[in-house]
């Protein structure tokens, strides 16, 4: 890790829709030069938190920070420095990939040389040069999900933030993520994704957070996340407390265990 | 652990029935679960339309009763002569309309419901027969235009029956003979379905369908306006013969228009053979449409699922360090990236998206039309009045219509402008982009052609008109000032109406933004031509210099032009900032 500057931090966050609350009072901080995995079972309020750190969605209260910067009150400033991959790539279906990407680095005030070179090194980086002037609804799911991860690199940011980056993609893509995302982090970024491939996870992030029901139930890196586990894990789960893996740490502290039962009558 | 009991329950491919009941049983339940959920005010509306719908029939049954007997009077006999001809035509002219309208609104349905249709994976991937899903889908493609016939058809065949005292047989063979008809017009429209996306992509033709409906439905709609018909006694008797010709021996559907008639006036022989015929006829060839197009259909599903991208030639990157226009470096300067990022990606998706383009278009059509209208008519009426203020009343036609012609592109351009953005919203909102910014591009999206079309069409018709040159120059003032207070207001009701959530582009509009926005542009449109005009009118009139008139107008308008550009945009600053935030 190069940087240990807080460049995402969220305190208190809370999102409600009614008496329901999405996110409950939810506080962490990634630093610079960190990878943070964020997990938690569907609907336990990962992509509403994602939201409020890149400004799609204001928070009921709690603030976010990126780079120092709120994003209720500097919007455009906390905007600036990042970069989002949401897990559905909704993207102008009558754009080319060339012309999104060259339309997201005016939008971030890219100079116009900087622009054209970086679109040449990012087509050829996700292997979509040969596509590029063709409009993205000819293209794949995976080849849109690669051109999305591209426009959040356009700028170069300093926080990326992934809902379900390797979704879609085949494993030579996802390899491929996953090694710019640890050379993004190298280089001193900090990169907060969100995925329920807990492989990923436990080999790329260097802490996690888990959240259940809209509530942060740990943070940590793996060795912290098994102390905390070892107290959740039912004892059939595992035999030994220091091989714990992550995924029994995530049914443990998520209730996930209980449907054990329930598999093993499906089976 | 005990052994899971099969729940599989047995599949019997060979019980057709059976599947496409379930299927249709299926949509049924759909839409009266949609039904029971929709708000109280749509229920009344639905019951409402159903009864004015029967209103409809009966209405139409009776004028058609009315009208086709009173064909049959000596005196109408006299001016349009031997009305039989006519009167036994009738049935085929129906029967023509019904097989038309239902081969071309069938060939759209089907489309959609056979190629892009949400369930379609779902459905084959599920142990249905294919055959059942092919015939469910063409069932529910045929019901809708089948109860629409029956809505137009029966009345007037009815009508027909009861004025010329058909026998009873007549009623139930019309019947008969538009079901088999909208039966075999949906085969052959399914037929041409499945050819045609052998060889285009289902999408492609789906936009284009539209965006040839569209056009040819405006220009059918203003027709009227180009064709003069005056209802003089020539030109009835005119249309009459024609129509009584529609009936030729050679033509198919009037095999099945005469064999009603023969059966109405109870000729056996020629009526009921003619009758056995003809439904033998379209049975025939609604079993081996079917049947055809039920061969193509899932090899042309499957081809559609293969997106098939064209390579294209690379272009030739631009040599952006080659002379620089002066004018784009001084637009460059003016314009942030931004705000020009976001106009140059609008402009772009607009003009490649079929079914925005129809409605772009519209107002060009709308304008070429009413420039003939205007340089035909202007050349009548020369002949009564002096040439000075015939040159003025000209140049204030075409700034009249210029108006018009730009407002109704403006209309598309700024209601939308933001919902046009749809799921892709999120590239913005996520970009260090204030609303200062985005409400200029949008502004300038809606603004830029609008005026433009505005002015090209203020300078072709005053070229084409002679028309006064001050007046011309004054009226491209007003064009100008006016559209950006129109932009103001309709992007308001825009911003306010925003449904980024759509999937059918006729939801684009939340709630009554898009009504109250019309109304607004028109109240506006009438009140800024009034300030901009009055003054020049009423220093006219008064003997006043023309410039001087033409200066409070500029001075009332023109502020009241800004004002509606500035303060309406003001007041939905704040929904922009947190639009898309669900």
């Amino acid at each position: 890790m190069i940087s240990a500057t807080a460049l995402i931090e969220a305190r208190n966050l809370t999102k409600r829709y009614g008496d329901k609350a999405a996110v409950d009072n939810v506080s962490f901080r990634v630093d610079g030069g960190e990878i943070f995995g964020f997990l938690g079972p569907n609907g336990a309020g990962k992509t509403t938190t994602i939201k409020m750190i890149v400004g799609l969605l204001q928070p009921t209260s709690g603030a976010v920070t990126v780079c120092g910067y709120d994003v209720q009150i500097q919007p455009v400033q906390a905007k600036a420095s990042n970069g989002y991959v949401p897990d559905t790539p909704n993207l102008y279906p009558k754009l080319s990939g060339r012309e999104l990407l060259r339309f997201v680095g005016d939008l971030y005030q890219m100079d116009r040389k900087q622009i054209d070179y970086r679109i040449t090194e990012l087509l050829n980086l996700f292997d979509l040069s040969q596509a590029g002037d063709d409009t993205i609804d000819s293209y794949s799911h995976g080849m849109q999900q690669k051109t999305a991860l591209a426009a959040a690199l356009m700028h170069d940011p300093k926080v990326l933030v992934l809902d379900e980056p390797t979704v879609g993609l085949d494993p030579r893509s996802a390899r491929m993520i996953k090694d710019i995302l640890r050379q993004m982090a190298d280089r001193g970024a900090a990169i907060f994704l969100s995925t329920h491939i807990l492989e990923i996870a436990e080999r790329m992030c260097d802490r996690i957070g888990i959240i259940n029901r809209g509530q942060l139930v740990a943070v940590g890196t793996m060795v912290e996340l098994r102390a905390i586990g070892n107290k959740n894990v039912p004892s059939s789960s595992t035999d030994t407390a220091s091989e714990t893996s992550l995924e029994d740490i995530f049914l443990g502290l998520t209730g996930g265990a209980d449907y054990a039962e329930i598999t093993e009558v499906l089976g | 652990m005990t052994a899971m009991p099969n729940i599989i329950p047995p599949v019997h491919p060979d019980r057709l029935a059976i599947y496409v009941w379930k299927l249709l049983r299926l949509r049924w339940i759909l839409f009266i679960s949609s039904f029971r959920r929709s708000k109280t005010r749509q229920k009344v509306g639905s019951a409402v339309l159903v009864f004015m719908m029967l209103g409809l029939m009966v209405g139409a049954f009776i004028v058609s009763w009315l009208l086709l007997g009173f064909l049959n009077s000596p005196k109408l006999t006299r001016i349009l002569g031997d009305s039989t001809p006519f009167l036994e035509a009738v049935p085929t002219m129906v029967l023509f309309a019904a097989f038309g309208g239902i081969l071309i609104t069938s060939f759209g349905v089907l489309l959609q419901a056979l190629y892009l249709a949400n369930d379609m994976e779902f459905l084959l991937s599920a142990p249905v027969p294919i055959r059942a899903v092919f015939i469910a889908k063409m069932l529910q493609a045929v019901l809708p235009n089948l109860g629409l016939t029956l809505l137009f058809g029966l009345p007037v065949l009815f009508g027909l029956g009861v004025s010329q005292h058909y026998i009873w047989v007549y009623f139930p063979a019309v019947i008969l003979m538009l079901v088999s008809l909208a039966l075999t017009a949906a085969a052959l429209a399914s037929l041409m379905v499945m050819g045609i996306v052998r060889i285009f992509p289902a999408r492609r033709v789906a936009e284009v369908l539209a965006f040839i409906g569209a056009i040819l439905s405006f220009v059918c709609g203003q027709s009227g306006q180009v064709f003069r018909f005056q209802a003089n006694n020539d030109q009835t008797v005119g249309v009459f013969n024609s129509l009584s010709k529609i009936n030729p021996p050679w033509f198919p559907l009037a095999w099945f228009g005469n064999s009603l008639v023969d059966l109405g006036l109870g000729n056996w022989i020629t009526g009921v053979g003619g009758f056995l015929f003809v439904t033998s006829l379209a049975g025939i060839i609604v079993a081996f449409s079917l049947t055809t197009a039920e061969r193509l259909y899932y090899t042309g599903w499957a081809t559609a699922q293969i997106s098939v991208r064209k390579k294209k030639k690379q272009p030739s990157s631009p040599k952006r360090n080659a002379v620089k226009n002066p004018v784009l470096g001084w637009i460059e300067q003016l314009i942030p990236a931004p705000v020009r990022a976001i106009a140059v990606k609008d402009f772009l998706v607009l003009s490649r998206d079929l079914r925005n383009l129809s409605q772009l278009i519209t107002p060009l059509i709308f304008g070429v039309l009413y420039t003939f209208i205007l340089l035909r008519d202007s050349g009548e009426a020369a002949t009564s009045k002096s040439g000075a203020q015939i040159n003025v009343l000209i140049t204030y036609g075409n700034t009249g219509i210029a108006l018009f012609v730009g407002w109704m592109l403006l209309m598309r351009l700024a209601l939308i402008a933001f919902s046009q953005e749809g799921k892709n919203y999120w590239l913005l909102k996520v970009a260090p982009l204030n609303p200062q910014r985005l409400l200029t591009a949008k502004f300038l999206v809606a603004f830029l052609p609008s005026t433009g079309l505005g002015w090209t069409f203020l300078l072709v018709t005053g070229l084409l008109r002679h028309s006064n040159l001050f007046f011309t120059v004054y009226g491209l003032i007003v064009i100008t000032l006016s559209f950006a207070g129109m932009s103001g207001v309709l992007l308001a009701f825009g911003v306010n109406g925003a449904n980024l959530e759509w999937t059918d582009p006729r939801q684009m509009i939340r709630g009554n933004s898009g009504c109250f926005g019309s109304l607004a542009g028109m109240i506006y449109i009438v009140l800024s031509a009034g300030l901009f005009y009055g003054p020049l009118v009423i220093g006219q009139a008064l003997d006043l210099p023309t410039f001087a008139g033409g200066i409070a107008g500029l001075l009332l308008g023109g502020v009241f032009s800004l004002v509606c550009a500035y303060i309406p945009l003001q007041l939905v600053f704040h929904r922009v900032e947190h639009l898309g935030e669900g």
